[in-house]
């Protein structure tokens, strides 16, 4: 539901109109093909940027020279690890995939309520595992507080919103957001959901706050995550795409454990659990996939 | 479906005259498909594809799109078959063919989605082979393109009745096909059938035509009618249906179709879904250009 390849704020993108070497379409596929992230034809030049950045560092004369670092140099693994940590600098959004967040509301949150009718203490508890500055944890939280207007008043939802960087914590407990991580939330809910901060800022109001607790989490610390028990839904968002084959599956295998049974994990848009982990059950919702954890009763969702 | 019924259908589709714009070159050429390639001479399709400067302008515009990935765009017909080869060009024939199917007054439905839902399906059938071992990719492609014509004849001969079955579907978000069967008492799978006996379509064909909503009823074939079963699936769920989601979760790998090719392919164990759900995603635009580049040239 969040990260979103962006340049960091310090550094201007080059306009968008300006002609484009075309090696770094083959970036884009190479990168495409290492990590799902695909760059469209009109947000090349954010790609373009990320490896200019890199060019620099580097002190490589040309992009030519710059994809033979990537394909042909022995450190090319390393290298395109690098790249895709410029590629991804923390800058996400709020309401990122609207096709997750209509999954949620129409299909797992009527399930989940269903599952737990006879349940005393109504309660749900999501985890938004990788959550940077909390643009997802938050989009969760307003979700959350429009159905609890109507089917679920009166339950309670907790959302935890972990991240290995100190920085992106502190960041996310402020709840304060630049336009750009505001785009696709809707004027409603700008106006119902956030007060005015420094400049053009907003902040969440404190009843967004308060149903999301922030914490620093390692997800390769299998002693931390073995405490997060308990999830209907779990977020992880092109957070694993640094992670290697066996890491990748040791934590998915916890976030199956964490849920409920019946409960649900969404990854990134490009993502898959593919060869990583064949407990969960993939599910296609309209514009999303999912993943679920079956129940003891049945093994189809 | 019941006797008097089909009797019904059966009389009506043949009663259509508006259909056959289509057959002067898919009638050949559904010969040609059937023939076996060692026997087909190139020299026949090349006059077949130039029998109609449209067809053949088309044929070129579409060959040179990147979902039929030929290394560089063909300029003439004769390079453009020896490019793409002798399959290629038999389903770019038929999607031209396809595309003049109906004229634009008689269309009920957006013939745009249409025509999205069943290339899109087209396509992604053809992908989906890819994945598994002697699976023929374009007999597959064919079976996308063609599985939805039952919705054709609905336009051209019960306009009212399906019109009513549509806004239903819509108003309920319910499959189109419930509600045909409410509506209408019988379905595209059905309408679609007749018509393609009518059009003398292979055996194969008709059980996809007939059964793509339930592969167990098929015969033969089945294979072939559950990749297009999930396939349809697939595209309704990734914005490539009628317009509306008519399921809100769908779960393939559960699906009895699912079942029903692992039988005979153990290799769809090995097909990552997901990533396959997003191959489709990344060929939108491109099927939006090839849908463009077809309704115009069909409408000139």
């Amino acid at each position: 539901m969040s990260t979103v390849t962006q340049p960091p704020s310090s550094l201007s993108p080059a306009p968008p109109n300006a002609p484009i070497d075309p090696i770094f379409r083959q970036i884009r596929d190479l990168v495409y093909k290492v990590s799902g992230i695909y760059q469209l034809e009109d947000k090349l030049y954010l790609l373009a940027d990320g490896c200019n950045r890199r060019i620099k560092q580097l002190n490589v004369r040309s992009p030519r020279e710059y994809w033979d670092h990537l394909t042909a140099h022995p450190s090319r693994d390393g290298e395109i690890r690098h790249l895709l940590n410029e590629l991804t600098i923390g800058e996400t959004c709020l309401f990122r995939s609207q096709a997750q967040i209509d999954a949620l509301r129409k299909v797992i949150l009527p399930e989940l309520m269903a599952d737990k009718t006879k349940q005393v203490v109504k309660r749900l508890r999501f985890w938004s595992a990788g959550c940077s500055t909390g643009e997802e944890a938050y989009t969760l939280a307003i979700t959350a507080l429009e159905e609890m207007e109507v089917r679920l008043k009166g339950w309670n939802v907790e959302i935890i919103a972990t991240d290995l960087n100190d920085r992106s914590i502190e960041a996310g407990k402020s709840g304060i957001y630049r336009d750009y991580a505001l785009r696709n939330t809707n004027e409603f809910y700008k106006r119902k959901y956030f007060v005015p901060a420094e400049g053009t800022k907003l902040q969440v109001r404190p009843e967004v706050k308060k149903l999301v607790t922030f914490k620093r989490l390692n997800l390769a610390d299998d002693a931390q995550m073995l405490f997060m028990k308990g999830m209907d839904l779990i977020c992880c968002c092109n957070v694993l795409i640094y992670f290697d084959g066996p890491s990748k599956s040791k934590v998915i295998g916890h976030f199956f454990s964490d849920l409920n049974p019946g409960g649900y994990f969404f990854l990134g848009i490009s993502e898959s659990l593919m060869r990583l982990n064949d407990q969960f059950h993939l599910v296609h919702f309209p514009g999303a996939i999912g993943y679920w954890k079956p129940t003891p009763k049945s093994d189809k969702p | 479906m019941s006797a008097p019924l089909d009797l019904d259908i059966r009389k009506r589709v043949q009663g259509i005259e508006v259909m056959p714009a289509i057959p002067s070159v898919l009638l050949p050429l559904l010969r040609l498909v059937r023939t076996p390639a060692e026997e087909v001479n190139m020299d026949d399709i090349v006059s077949l594809v130039s029998y109609d400067n449209t067809i053949a302008a088309q044929c070129l515009r579409v060959a040179a799109s990147p979902l039929f990935a030929s290394a560089e765009p063909p300029k003439t017909v004769s390079r453009a078959v020896m490019v793409l080869g002798l399959k290629r060009v038999e389903s770019i024939l038929l999607t031209c063919c396809m595309g003049r199917a109906l004229p634009v007054r008689k269309w009920v439905i957006d013939p745009v989605a249409f025509w999205r839902h069943s290339l899109g399906c087209a396509l992604v059938c053809r992908k989906f082979c890819e994945k598994l071992e002697s699976m023929d990719g374009e007999k597959a492609y064919t079976a996308g393109l063609l599985h939805d014509i039952g919705l054709l004849v609905n336009c051209v001969v019960f306009p009212d009745e399906f019109t009513a079955a549509l806004n239903l579907a819509k108003e309920e978000q319910i499959p189109l096909d419930v509600a045909e069967r409410t509506s209408m008492g019988f379905t595209h799978c059905e309408s679609g059938q007749v018509l393609a006996a009518q059009w003398n379509l292979s055996a194969e064909l008709i059980q996809v035509i007939a059964h793509h909503h339930a592969v167990y009823q098929a015969t033969q074939a089945q294979s072939l009618v559950a990749i297009v079963h999930l396939c349809d699936l697939l595209c309704r769920m990734r914005n490539l249906g009628y317009g509306y989601y008519e399921r809100m979760k769908v779960d393939m790998v559960g699906d009895p179709a699912w079942d029903i090719i692992m039988k005979e392919h153990h290799e769809l164990e090995l097909v990552d879904l997901a990533q396959f759900t997003f191959e489709l995603d990344g060929a939108m635009g491109e099927i939006a250009d090839l849908v463009s580049t077809i309704l115009s040239t069909a409408a000139a």
